[in-house]
């Protein structure tokens, strides 16, 4: 995995992330996942949401087709993301700036009922 | 476009060699401008029908955005024109009247110079898009009225910065493009009737149409589907025609191609860039991508779409309240029970604009 | 970023921004307000009466589940006075709907209400796994679309209701409504934005309560409310979803997040606009009774979604009308039927339906499409004609279905 490097280096934060309504399906079917991420970017700036997507495509995601999860560099059409709770459009969308404890869950609104 | 090296004749006049394809058929330039030219004619018809039963020459006013279509429409009417006045000299089916709206100050005036000196035939005329507060006179007090507390218009002010200080209200880009084309349609409309014409004829292709038609039930608007983008009467007591219904967007660039007269004279369409996330488009934007890209595979099913919004049955004539901005009907089409309407939130609703506007009008509070 | 205050009540912290007005509110505003408009709905269409025994279409996914629980709440506040209970569809196919047949179970239990479950085995006297035994897994899928599309109404008949909701939402409905546009269907334009939709036949109406609430809103009540709901997989496969109808709807709440109760609103006015053809059906009850038919339940847990497989067979029938079209177009009058200005009187022509001859349901046919396919089934000659004339509709509903099968026979074995 490429995001060795800047392990180690900077501190990690604790989140925790959780896929629901089907889309847990893409993250060998568990729900919820307790991860730790860099606390900074590379460019040194706090770690976002933004940087968190690819993140999870890379570490987490089981199933290849990354399209099912993230277009256009962002959370694909159809996909609700919850900042602890709260629609992410209340936080500031995909430039949220994680803090530890926080808990990110992706609900699909893709699959029926 | 059809590689040099086909050897395949035309299949019209089976001589030529074929340059061109389009519907399962091979054509040469002539022939292809031919088809095309033929298909207009049939919608044009209904108005040299209408000169032979009452003996007068209907006006008609063609607004030229000297884009492909328009400028691809204008060049086969003129050529129509053309032809009749060498039959028969001044026994002509119609009389077509120009006009350019400017809503970008003078960009594209050189061009326009050109279209009018090359077609001397027909008369032209531009109007900037502010001038919709002088021929429309009311406007200052309906988009005032409109806006709500957002903006007051200043009516001593210029009219160009009445319709910069109105428009930089609106924040979101589907928003500007909805209130752009209901400016341009008042303006059009009003200076139609000024020259006592009989019909506006519009320079949509088949392929507009089909996105205008899924734009305006996007937003709210698919009541006016029976005159925005259907053959008949207008809200506004002029009628509405489109004679480029037939022809998708990429047979009136084919069109182009082979043709000399208007080499130059259009100003090529700016594309709708690929890299534009989808969420900053406008829904007019999407809209267009959405028909043309799925026209490649699927132009039978995306020429449907026209096609089922001008089998509408159209409310021009009822005494329903319409909309002082657009001239769509306030409330519901009578006979619709749905509750969206009444399900709107206070700020939403108005007794007085239709549900259309009121989405597309600033956000009272931005977010 | 400092928390916002609800819109509602100024006090508890925002946490959904509502996609119809953009108001900012708390859980609780939240649950309320849309509960309330669930219920003005309700009240504004008359959709119950007093008494009324009344059977939610019950998939355990969550437009269902949230239906289920919203209708047990406003029943107790309002007083609506209602019987509901349950209903589910066991299509018989081993590991396929355990799961989501266990959550309805559980939402049995959590909503206090009788529970249904309806196999095809005993409605037809085939379950899916024997249907496949008999015929193989190409071509399943149209005999699970056909037997669905009724199996509700079957159902409601066999326990003596009347009336039965289903989850479909706001975003269904958008959906329906371009479908209908792309598909030039304007018979199916006038009816397809009905709250009610009555079969003459059976007696049984067909409800869709839901009709004006975003899904996104349901998937944030269902969270809100920690609702106990199944979510199935077949939506994830990317052939049924590019492309389709969906995909421009979800792009449109990406640009204009209100857009999709105004292509509901768009959809009801050009309802109103559908020209009658004149004829002496009353377009009441022609319309009420041509919903029932076309009412697709998709594979249980995509409710009718459409898919580029359809525009693709759409495409195909319409390119092999053209050249004979088109041919037509050049030798027409142009000006048959004008009005002064020449502009064309406008008729459509409505489609005629009657009864199967079978089983009574409503069918365009003299024998309806399941009746058919049961037919060939206990003829034990699966391929019978029908299939060429299947709609597009039916094959792509069901192709999710089929690879769900493929799935499952696969972990089976």
């Amino acid at each position: 995995m490429s995001q060795s490097a800047s392990v180690g280096e900077c501190p990690h934060i604790p989140i925790t992330v959780e896929f629901t309504g089907g889309l847990e399906l893409l993250f060998g079917n568990v729900r919820k996942h307790k991860i730790s991420v860099p606390s900074r970017m590379s460019d040194g700036s706090p770690t976002n949401i933004s940087y968190l997507l690819p993140y999870l495509v890379d570490n987490l995601m089981q199933d290849q087709r990354k399209e099912m999860f993230i277009m256009e560099d962002n959370v694909r059409p159809g996909i609700l993301v919850l900042i602890n709770d709260a629609d992410w459009e209340l936080e500031g969308e995909e430039k949220y700036e994680l803090q530890p404890g926080d808990n990110i869950v992706f609900v699909s609104t893709l699959h029926g009922g | 476009m059809p590689a040099k090296e086909s050897q395949k004749i035309c299949m019209d006049c089976k001589d030529a060699d074929a340059i061109l394809h389009t519907r399962h058929r091979h054509y040469c330039g002539a022939c292809f401008k031919r088809f095309l030219s033929h298909k207009v004619a049939m919608r044009m018809s209904k108005f040299k029908q209408m000169k032979k039963s009452n003996g007068k020459a209907p006006k008609l006013l063609l607004p030229l955005s000297l884009g492909i279509s328009s400028s691809v429409l204008l060049q086969i009417i003129n050529e129509d024109i053309g032809r009749q006045f060498a039959k028969t000299f001044v026994n002509v089916g119609f009389e077509v009247h120009v006009l350019v709206v400017d809503a970008q100050g003078g960009a594209n005036d050189d061009v326009y110079d050109a279209v009018s000196k090359a077609f001397s035939r027909l008369s032209f005329t531009k109007l900037p898009l502010h001038s919709v507060f002088e021929y429309v006179s009311e406007m200052g007090e309906i988009i005032a009225e409109y806006a709500n507390q957002n903006f007051v218009d200043q009516e001593q002010a210029t009219n160009e910065d009445r319709l910069t200080a109105f428009r930089t209200t609106i924040s979101s880009p589907t928003s500007r493009s909805d209130l752009d084309s209901v400016l341009l349609t008042r303006l059009v409309v009003e200076y139609a009737k000024s020259l006592n014409c009989e019909a506006v004829i519009w320079g949509d292709s088949d392929t507009r149409l089909a996105a205008k038609t899924l734009a305006s039930v996007a937003k709210g608007r698919g009541a006016s589907l029976t005159w925005s983008v259907s053959d008949g009467m207008s809200p506004w007591g002029v009628n509405f025609d489109f004679p480029l219904r037939d022809l998708s967007k990429p047979e009136l660039e084919q069109y182009l191609s082979v043709c000399e007269e208007l080499s130059g004279l259009v100003v090529p369409d700016a594309p709708i860039s690929e890299d534009v996330l989808t969420k900053n488009l406008s829904i007019d934007d999407l809209m267009m991508r959405y028909v043309r890209t799925q026209g490649e595979k699927y132009r039978g099913v995306m020429a449907n779409v026209s096609r089922t919004a001008n089998k509408l049955q159209s409310t021009i004539g009822s005494d329903d309240p319409s909309c002082p901005l657009c001239g769509g009907l306030v409330g519901n089409v009578k006979g619709n029970s749905g509750v969206t309407v009444a399900n709107q939130s206070s700020d939403n609703y108005s007794a007085k604009f239709c549900y259309g506007c009121m989405r597309s009008r600033p956000e009272s509070s931005i977010k | 970023m400092a928390p916002t205050a609800c819109f509602n009540c100024k006090e508890a912290r925002a946490v959904i921004i509502r996609p119809k007005n953009r108001h900012k509110l708390c859980r609780a505003c939240f649950l309320q307000v849309f509960e309330t408009e669930v219920h003005e709905t309700i009240i504004g269409t008359n959709l119950f009466y007093p008494g009324e025994r009344v059977a939610i279409g019950a998939s355990g996914g969550k437009d269902s589940t949230v239906l289920a629980a919203v209708l047990k709440t406003l029943n107790e506040r309002y007083n609506y006075g209602l019987d509901l209970c349950l209903l589910s569809i066991d299509e018989g196919i081993r590991g396929y709907r355990d799961d989501s047949l266990e959550t309805v179970k559980r939402n049995a239990v959590q909503y206090d209400m009788p529970l249904e479950i309806l196999g095809y085995g005993e409605l037809y006297g085939w379950t899916m796994d024997q249907v496949v035994a008999q015929i193989g897994k190409k071509g399943n899928c149209t005999y699970c679309g056909v037997f669905r599309r009724q199996a509700l109404d079957r159902g409601a008949a066999k326990l003596g209701i009347k009336h039965v909701v289903t989850g479909h939402n706001a975003d269904d409905v958008a959906e329906t409504v371009m479908m209908n546009l792309l598909r030039a269907d304007l018979p199916r334009l006038s009816r397809g934005t009905s709250i009610v939709t009555a079969s003459g036949a059976s007696d049984i109406k067909r409800s869709k309560p839901l009709k004006y609430a975003y899904e996104k809103e349901i998937v944030l009540y269902a969270h809100h409310r920690q609702l106990d709901y199944f979510s199935t997989e077949c939506i994830y496969s990317p052939e049924a979803f590019r492309g389709s109808a969906r995909t421009l709807i979800k792009d449109l709440e990406k640009i204009r997040p209100s857009s999709i109760l105004d292509i509901v609103k768009s959809g009801e006015d050009m309802a109103a606009l559908v020209p009658s053809d004149g004829s002496q059906h009353s377009t009441q009850c022609s319309s009420a009774a041509a919903a029932a038919e076309d009412d697709v339940g998709g594979c249980g847990s995509q409710n009718g979604r459409t898919s580029g497989g359809e525009m693709a067979a759409m495409e195909k029938e319409l390119a092999q009308n053209e050249s004979a079209e088109s041919r037509e177009t050049e030798i027409r009058l142009p000006n048959r039927g004008q009005s002064s200005l020449g502009y064309q009187s406008k008729s459509v022509k409505k489609q005629t339906l009657g009864h199967c001859e079978r089983c009574g349901y409503i069918s365009s046919q003299r024998i309806c499409k399941a009746c058919t396919l049961l037919d060939g089934l206990n003829r034990n000659r699966p391929k019978t004609a029908i299939e060429v004339s299947v709609s597009a509709e039916d094959e792509e509903t069901s192709s999710t279905l089929m690879r769900q099968m493929e799935r499952t026979q696969l972990t089976n074995s």
